[in-house]
């Protein structure tokens, strides 16, 4: 048997190994960039980041940009408050990551403050909504009172298959509401994602 | 000249495959359009050949609202017969050219058919932005 032959082949079969040993390492990517992992059967980062990004465009340009807010917060700015965000999809998740993200850019524009003392589980932030207790009860300072607006929204899924060709749609809906109820910006994002399901899976 | 059953059935095949994902778009719009669009001049940096010579930027027009906020609206063109992804990202900048991010500066994925132009919009984080800058990412999935 020809044993340099066997010998190459050893030393590459052990440096294969070797090398697939190495895969576990993880890799940093930009969330924000293209390189985020994406199925069909989740709301992935890609999805959130879209989502977020209409809705803040579709806000500041209809709402914002038109002169349309009035605020009666400091510096004239308008106070927000989140109300119920309704996950009415098959997979659990937090929608923080939706409204956070369109929260830290209304604060961005620098015309909108957020109430973190005001929502419908509790106030985000329990002591500063004892604070604002304390203010309003000694009246020893000016505190705002109402949100002028609320934010509420919902998500939506909807799940279609053809073969073994499957298709995932997230819709997107979020509402901003005057302290009368009128809703006075409205939105829908849709995210259709279409994948082929594995020849064999469990 | 014999007929080749095996050369008629390899060249319809060959057909089939390449006229498989070509779906172009024609459009009609008026000859004289009832808006102004003011648009500018623009600097193009392009780095990828083959991303630019499937998808074109035919211009950029920008506008300013009551509030101050910088609009942008970009004019892209699938200049292939084929299906087309691709990903654009918003970049701003204030007057001092100092880059403002915010989370609306994420990579959004588009498509378009084959010979359909779109429009790409993207509005200013906050007022103070007075620049911006349009990238665009081939193999978008």
């Amino acid at each position: 048997m020809n044993r340099p032959l066997v010998s190459t082949v050893l030393v590459v079969a052990t440096a294969a190994l070797l090398g697939g040993c190495a895969s576990s390492q993880a890799t940093y990517v930009d969330p924000a960039g293209t390189r985020t992992l994406s199925n069909v059967g989740e709301i992935n980062v890609q999805d959130w980041n879209m989502a977020s990004e209409s809705m803040i465009n579709s806000l500041i340009s209809k709402h914002i940009n038109s002169g349309s807010l009035k605020g009666s917060g400091p510096d004239g700015r308008a106070i927000l408050a989140i109300s119920r965000m309704v996950n009415n999809t098959s997979i659990q998740i937090d929608t923080d990551i939706l409204v956070k993200k369109i929260r830290v850019a209304l604060l961005g524009t620098g015309k909108v403050v957020a109430d973190i003392t005001a929502g419908l589980g509790g106030p985000e932030d329990p002591l500063a909504a004892e604070a604002k207790r304390e203010q309003q009860f000694l009246g020893t300072q000016k505190v705002a009172g109402r949100p002028d607006y609320t934010l509420s929204g919902k998500i939506i899924e909807n799940r279609t298959r053809q073969g073994n060709q499957r298709e995932s749609t997230y819709v997107f809906q979020m509402a901003l509401a005057t302290r009368d109820g009128l809703a006075v910006w409205e939105e829908e994002k849709t995210i259709t994602k279409q994948g082929k399901r594995a020849p064999v899976g469990w | 000249m014999n007929f080749n059953p095996v050369r008629a059935l390899a060249t319809a095949t060959l057909m089939l495959l390449l006229g498989a994902g070509c779906q172009t778009v024609n459009t009609t719009e008026t000859a004289q359009p009832a808006f102004q669009r003011n648009m500018v001049s623009e600097k193009r940096v392009i780095t990828d050949g083959s991303l630019a010579r499937k998808v074109q930027i035919l211009g950029v027009n920008v506008s300013d609202g009551p509030g101050g906020f910088l609009k942008v609206q970009a004019e892209v063109l699938n200049t292939t017969r084929r299906y087309q992804r691709f990903a654009y990202k918003w970049e701003w900048f204030d007057k001092d050219g100092n880059l403002v991010e915010g989370p609306s500066s994420v990579a959004v994925i588009r498509q378009v058919e084959g010979k359909e132009s779109l429009f790409i919009n993207g509005v200013a984080p906050n007022p103070s932005v007075r620049d911006f800058r349009l990238k665009l990412y081939e193999n978008a999935r």
